[in-house]
């Protein structure tokens, strides 16, 4: 799985299965301040992931 | 339809087109109940570039037509800050011009002869306060020289939220339950806040769906500002709590019922430096310039 966080950067994790929420909750990331697309689609936590799956992680605030 | 937006507090998921249609009918309830915006006003709206003034221009772009004929000008104020604004405009005049609206744009560099990093140079601890102060000054210059009737703001649920804990935080309870949509008989352009009741990933998922997200970068001085503490906790108990942040705005109108809301901190005064209506003897920006020597 291709996981693109909110910085740009990427990462390549190998995973049997998992939800949005347990990737998120892995990574540290506090699920009400992203977004989560999932091959091109906006998701919610409970989609699930797979590898071979594209994951972008958005962050929400810009500020100002 | 696969979900896009899980409502943890009302316990639903919702695909995309129940979702817009919830936030729109949200927006619009809002601006109904609170008498926001009535027909024949000219608003203005406050449009930086970012989520969430680009969030508010396209709303309202959509729901006032059913409150009926309402004139929109679009008002960008450009602090000068490096890095950060440049994009952010742009995207605020691509918008007014898809969108076919006037555009006001004024500037710190021209208001008060510095942008904000000049003024900030070693004083970036104090970026929100200094910016907040010189931002409401020339918003209102703007507003003044559009000749609005009405001064729309893209502040969230989260943004509302965090402001009522930070009030109890600094111990502020009279800003608390201050009304910026009062007139205080004409020496103000009344404010609105049509987003108060939608959350900020809300208005992110909107964007998303319209292919009109801004993936601009963070304002570099928020790291410095309280809100930014405020703002990570209040999201973790929001995680931990759905409907906290809406507790919180419940709280405050609770407050507002037993205080009355009042239009300001007594009653509205004239500056003696500049003679802008204020609180005090002399306003806000008056004690600022003095305190940055300008």
């Amino acid at each position: 799985m291709k996981i693109i966080l909110p910085d740009k950067t990427c990462r390549t994790q190998t995973i049997t299965k998992m939800t949005v929420g347990e990737l998120l909750q892995d990574l540290g990331i506090n699920p009400v301040e992203v977004l989560v697309s999932l091959n091109g689609m906006l998701v919610v936590e409970d989609a699930r992931v797979e590898d071979g799956d594209e994951v972008r992680i958005y962050r929400i605030t810009h500020g100002g | 339809m696969p979900a896009v937006y899980h409502d943890r507090s009302a316990r639903r998921h919702l695909c995309r087109d129940h979702f817009i249609a919830a936030v729109e009918s949200r927006v619009a309830e809002t601006i109904r109940s609170r008498q926001m915006i009535v027909p024949d006003d000219h608003v203005g709206i406050g449009l930086s570039g970012g989520k969430d003034s680009t969030a508010l221009l396209m709303l309202l772009s959509r729901v006032l037509p059913s409150i009926g004929r309402v004139r929109l000008t679009a008002l960008t104020v450009d602090e000068g800050i490096h890095g950060y604004r440049e994009d952010t405009i742009r995207s605020a005049d691509r918008l007014a011009r898809d969108y076919g609206i006037d555009h006001i744009s004024v500037s710190f560099s021209e208001l008060f002869g510095k942008t904000l990093d000049a003024f900030l140079v070693g004083r970036e601890h104090e970026a929100c306060t200094i910016c907040g102060v010189l931002r409401r000054k020339a918003l209102a210059v703007a507003a003044k020289q559009a000749g609005v009737t009405k001064l729309a703001t893209g502040h969230n649920l989260d943004d509302e939220a965090q402001s009522v804990l930070m009030n109890v935080l600094r111990g502020d309870l009279p800003r608390l339950v201050r009304d910026p949509g009062s007139a205080s008989q004409g020496w103000f352009i009344p404010r609105v806040k049509p987003l108060m009741y939608v959350a900020e990933k809300e208005l992110a998922v909107y964007l998303m769906l319209h292919g009109a997200w801004p993936d601009l970068p963070e304002c570099p001085y928020a790291v410095h500002a309280l809100r930014g503490e405020v703002r990570t906790l209040l999201a973790t108990l929001e995680q931990r709590h759905p409907g906290t942040m809406q507790h919180l705005l419940a709280s405050k109108a609770q407050i507002e019922k037993r205080c009355g809301r009042v239009s300001g901190a007594g009653p509205v005064r004239q500056c003696t430096k500049c003679g802008d209506p204020c609180s005090g003897e002399i306003c806000q920006l008056c004690l600022l310039k003095k305190r940055l020597g300008m």
